[in-house]
């Protein structure tokens, strides 16, 4: 795990230079040298990422090739993933490592300090949510699996025709329902209705295809609490974020704020990204100020995440993930071809077929290797900013310790 | 159907009119006296002929239409199977098994008919499989329709009745503000122990036991065929609704980690109490039941019946998990202490269950991650214990607390403690490595283990509830020197530390503080009373003692009458007011003054009896006065007089 190494030797260096700062007392320059180096470390792996990202999902969804890292596929939030491990860690670091506990519990970090663990545990939620998203977009992966098998199969004929049609029904049906859910747009309504009676007259003998398939992504449990929305959660974590000004911009206040708007950002990706509850009004995005150095690749980033979340909803498509982009394009791509399908086709027909079925194949190959270690990896950010938040708790406690004398 | 027999006829003789022309230029070609340009007419005759693919060997044209034949039959039999609105098994058993006879047959031909399409890329080979490929997706198609069917229409809950989860409206509530003293009812700990006795054998039938073959069969059959992902999905699919269904008819709301922080103590004290019962049923009773099921029916087909239990279970189970990582990211409040003991126990007894359930085979995440929770779960238990130290320690006042009876705070610790010994097996292993150095009575604990010597009064919980009690004790110590009264301290030091001593004595607790501990404690009591017998009555007794034994003159007599019946009304007008609860403690105390006041009182009166009208209280008197002390009830001898 890289994540894990880059963290390990974070800490370290960190430690060792914050023990130094103690010893030599009040030395200020050491100080600001570390916060310029983390200033300077996020902005850095958040380049590495806008740079890795050079074409839009749209774009590579649109096109055969496979350049596996690009913005929203699986690969790239991994990095992303990555990239708030890292940044994470040497947060932490720089906040509680070696320092006295009362800096922390001075104005005004006793309030920017417990707004940041309260966006901490709305970031648990998302995680939680976008887990579950996870499962979802792996149900759309096995359907595209049958798919697959089906079409693989030489030559091809009607009924392996009618069984990848079935399944890809399914798959864009439940994209459809998923994207009802999450943007709530009526064309995404118009569009699930339209699939559906589709796939249900084509189906034929099936019967009531559309139904089935609305009921399975209905059921798909969110294991989330009613009325819980993945965008208010991420609006909420952001609405009282702001800047550092004046005297407050200088010590800790800053890297809290880099902290927090990263956490914000990565929630946001996530929810962009992977189907989760209620995602209405993610579009709003917040905003974080052009003039800071170290912002301009989040920043970089976050246009360009929100102009594909312009497009989707434009389209009515599903979700920003660039493999499920894929899916859906190829999905309905095989469906038509289904829908017109005659015994023999014609061979440039099947050639055409043989391919979109191979990047289908390669987009499944890639969700196999990569949505599970995704999900393990949403699981570590979700323990690792757990332990965070506790240990910043215990810090706090023991500022609190010391101060208070409660009387009965 | 005779034409039907004609035309196959027909076919049949076309068929050998072929093969005959084909054999026949074959051999042609095969011989030397044709010239070459005529060889190469009939060679092309030879590849024209067997790429119309009708022919094969005479004994392969022959099973060939036989092929077609028995692909026709199927045809006929699945389209009468597919104007047949009523479902398989719903017909009847014979139906179903005509079904899958049907099945099995298309199977067969599409094996026999590969075989021969090995040999022919086109033709009419590759258009028969076509045609059974068609026919078996419209059959694959209709079973899975079949199996949602049974599964949605056989499924079964159970109720969990010996496991009823009780409404905690009868909850012994510990609060911060030490206000409540209630007693434990006895119902609290009649819960605990009943929750132990549970059947052996978990497992229920969530399917009718007599549809699992129908549905094995089913099972088999789209594996056969290949349809085995389908078969997945939709057994997944059902199963996970059924579980679904099941969560809502248990009552069971979803929480996000933010509401639960965020929610009041008695609404997490509900959740908490329903997190410990719903994770029984789920780990004990359902998921066993569920992995059975699955074993039953998907057990011959290798890890798909795992995948499909873990694809089932595991919103439901990372629901679990995610509600346990809210609670021990919460705060440590005492109040949480038996709800976290009580999550602790659970998750520790189910997680030897979890782990005989496929999570890890399937390569879910969730078995490590219960093992992660109970450790973070006992870290918070620990903190939370902690804190209930520091809770005590720092219930601090300004003020005295009124007549000297026993603190709330001290009936609040030690019900506390003595619910807290219910959990004595978990709490030791809780305990076991924590770091005992922050207790300054260690010195005295060692000599204490070393006298008792038995093991209970040495584990770590016993250590642990002395050191409790002794953080109690000397905050008790700082309350009584908030006393001007230096009696008084000592009747609220008494009462205190006596009622400590009782309930240690009159509860499960013995063992844990051991004779020795107790021994001292009563001594100390027994001390704390001469100390306020003295300190009460030493300038009243000093009135009406003699040294010689003589009487005394009269003027000095009524002198000391006068004063000691004012020293008695003083000190009864102070002492009615005071509180001693325990009737034992009371009684002690009154004989003790009794012998030392009134004995000496009878000698002073009995010395100086020629001079009687000077004696205010008879010895009798004042011994009946003396019932009326440390009943918290201020009196004075002077309105009692007047009366």
């Amino acid at each position: 795990m890289r994540a894990t190494e880059n963290q390990g030797s974070f800490l370290n260096r960190i430690s060792i230079r914050r023990n130094q700062v103690v010893s030599m007392e009040g030395n200020h320059e050491q100080e600001l040298d570390d916060l310029e180096i983390f200033q300077k470390h996020v902005a850095d792996r958040f380049s590495n990422l806008l740079s890795s990202s050079s074409s839009s999902p749209e774009e590579s969804a649109a096109t055969a090739a496979t350049s596996s890292d690009s913005l929203l596929s699986i690969a790239w939030l991994r990095k992303l993933l990555d990239t708030f491990l890292c940044c994470e860690a040497e947060f932490k670091a720089l906040l509680i490592i070696g320092r006295e506990p009362s800096q922390v519990s001075k104005p005004p970090l006793d309030r920017l300090v417990p707004e940041l663990l309260d966006r901490v545990v709305k970031a648990l939620d998302v995680c939680n949510a976008v887990t579950h998203g996870v499962d979802a977009v792996r149900h759309c992966q096995k359907l595209a699996e049958i798919a697959v098998s089906a079409l693989g199969q030489r030559p091809i004929g009607d009924g392996q025709v009618r069984r990848a049609k079935k399944a890809l029904n399914s798959l864009i049906a439940a994209m459809a329902i998923e994207d009802r859910d999450g943007s709530a747009g009526s064309k995404g309504t118009e569009r699930a209705w339209s699939f559906g009676r589709r796939g249900s007259s084509a189906a034929g003998a099936s019967g009531s295809n559309k139904d089935q398939a609305t009921a399975q992504f209905r059921s798909m449990w969110w294991g989330m609490a009613k009325g819980w929305s993945a965008a208010k959660q991420v609006q909420a974590m952001s609405a009282n974020l702001v800047a550092p000004r004046g005297n407050e911009s200088s010590g800790l206040a800053h890297p809290v704020y880099i902290m927090s708007t990263v956490v914000v950002f990565v929630m946001w990706a996530l929810v962009a990204a992977i189907p989760c509850q209620e995602r209405t009004g993610l579009a709003t995005h917040f905003q974080v100020p052009r003039q800071l150095g170290w912002a301009q690749p989040i920043i970089g980033l976050q246009d360009k995440i929100a102009e594909e979340w312009k497009k989707k909803e434009k389209k009515g498509t599903a979700g920003l993930l660039e493999e499920m982009q894929r899916l859906e394009r190829l999905g309905q791509s095989l469906v038509e071809f289904a829908d017109s399908f005659r015994f023999p086709a014609e061979a440039e027909k099947l050639e055409e077929v043989a391919a979109q079925v191979a990047e289908l194949a390669e987009t499944c190959r890639r969700m196999e290797e990569g949505l599970v270690p995704l999900q393990q990896q949403i699981r570590e950010v979700f323990h690792k900013v757990v332990r965070t938040r506790t240990e910043v708790l215990e810090v706090l406690d023991q500022v609190g310790k010391v101060s208070s004398t409660p009387t009965m | 159907m005779e034409g039907l027999k004609s035309a196959n006829q027909t076919q049949e003789g076309k068929q050998h009119i072929m093969a005959a022309a084909l054999h026949l230029t074959k051999a042609l070609v095969a011989s030397d006296y044709l010239p070459e340009d005529m060889k190469k007419i009939f060679t092309d005759l030879d590849t024209h002929l067997s790429s119309m693919a009708v022919i094969a060997e005479p004994k392969g044209g022959l099973e060939f239409s036989e092929l077609e034949q028995r692909l026709k039959l199927a045809e006929e039999k699945v389209g009468a199977w597919m104007s047949n609105q009523l479902m398989a098994w719903d017909s009847g058993h014979n139906e179903a098994s005509r079904h899958f006879k049907v099945i099995e047959e298309i199977q067969s031909l599409m094996e026999s008919l590969r075989a021969l399409t090995s040999e022919y890329e086109f033709g009419k080979p590759m258009e028969l499989l076509r045609r059974a490929e068609s026919l078996l997706q419209t059959a694959m198609t209709r079973l899975e329709e079949e199996l949602v069917h049974v599964l949605h229409q056989h499924k079964q809950y159970f109720e969990p009745e010996y496991m009823s989860f009780r409404s905690c409206g009868s909850d012994v509530t510990f609060d911060e503000s030490f206000a409540s003293v209630e007693e434990e009812s006895p119902e609290e700990a009649s819960q605990r122990n009943s929750t132990g006795s549970e059947p052996d054998d978990h497992l229920v039938d969530l399917i009718q036991p007599n549809v699992v073959p129908h549905l094995k069969s089913i099972a088999k059959m789209m594996f056969a065929s290949d349809y085995g992902q389908e078969f997945c999905q939709a057994f997944v699919k059902a199963r996970k609704e059924a579980l679904d269904e099941y969560w809502a008819t248990l009552g069971m709301d979803t929480f996000s980690i933010e509401d639960v922080l965020k929610m009041g103590w008695k609404s997490l004290n509900y959740e908490m109490k329903r997190w410990t019962w719903i994770m029984k049923i789920i780990v004990l009773v359902y998921l066993p039941s569920e992995k059975r099921l699955c074993d039953q029916i998907l057990g011959d087909f290798g890890s798909f019946s795992p995948r499909c239990f873990v694809e089932t279970s595991k919103a439901t189970m990372v629901y679990l998990l995610n509600f346990g990582e809210a609670v021990a990211m919460g705060n440590h409040k005492t109040e949480k202490l038996f709800r976290l003991l009580d999550m602790y126990e659970v998750l520790a007894d189910l997680l030897l269950d979890i782990d005989t359930l496929p999570f890890e085979e399937a390569g879910c995440y969730v078995q490590n991650e219960f093992h992660e929770l109970l450790g973070k779960l006992g870290d918070c238990t620990r903190a939370t214990l902690v804190e209930f130290r520091r809770a005590i320690t720092s219930n601090t006042s300004t003020t005295p607390f009124a007549g000297g009876s026993i603190h709330p705070l001290t009936k609040y610790v030690m019900n506390f403690i003595k619910t807290l010994a219910e959990y004595v097996d978990t709490l030791n292993v809780l305990l076991k490595d924590q770091d005992e150095e922050e207790d300054p009575n260690s010195v005295f604990e060692m000599h204490n283990d070393i006298e008792d010597g038995s093991s209970s009064t040495c584990s770590p919980v016993a250590y642990h509830l002395r050191s409790i009690t002794s953080t109690l004790e000397s905050n008790l110590n700082n309350r009584s020197r908030l006393y001007k009264d230096g009696a008084l301290q000592l009747v609220f030091l008494m009462n205190n530390i006596n009622y400590i001593v009782q309930k240690v004595k009159d509860s499960k607790l013995g063992p844990f503080f051991g004779d020795a501990w107790i021994r001292e404690h009563i001594a100390r009591v027994q001390q704390q009373a001469t100390g306020f017998v003295r300190i009460s009555w030493s300038s009243a007794l000093s009135l009406i003692r003699s040294d010689d034994g003589h009487a005394l003159p009269r003027a000095i007599f009524k002198e000391r009458c006068r004063a000691f019946s004012f020293a008695f009304e003083e000190v009864y007008r102070n002492q009615t007011g005071w509180l001693v609860p325990d009737s034992k403690l009371r009684e002690d105390l009154q004989i003790s003054i009794s012998q030392r006041v009134i004995h000496a009182y009878r000698n002073f009166t009995g010395r100086n009896s020629n001079d009687e009208r000077h004696i205010k209280y008879t010895a009798d008197d004042l011994e009946n006065f003396l019932l009326d002390l440390f009943e918290g009830s201020p009196r004075s001898l002077q309105n009692s007089r007047r009366k």
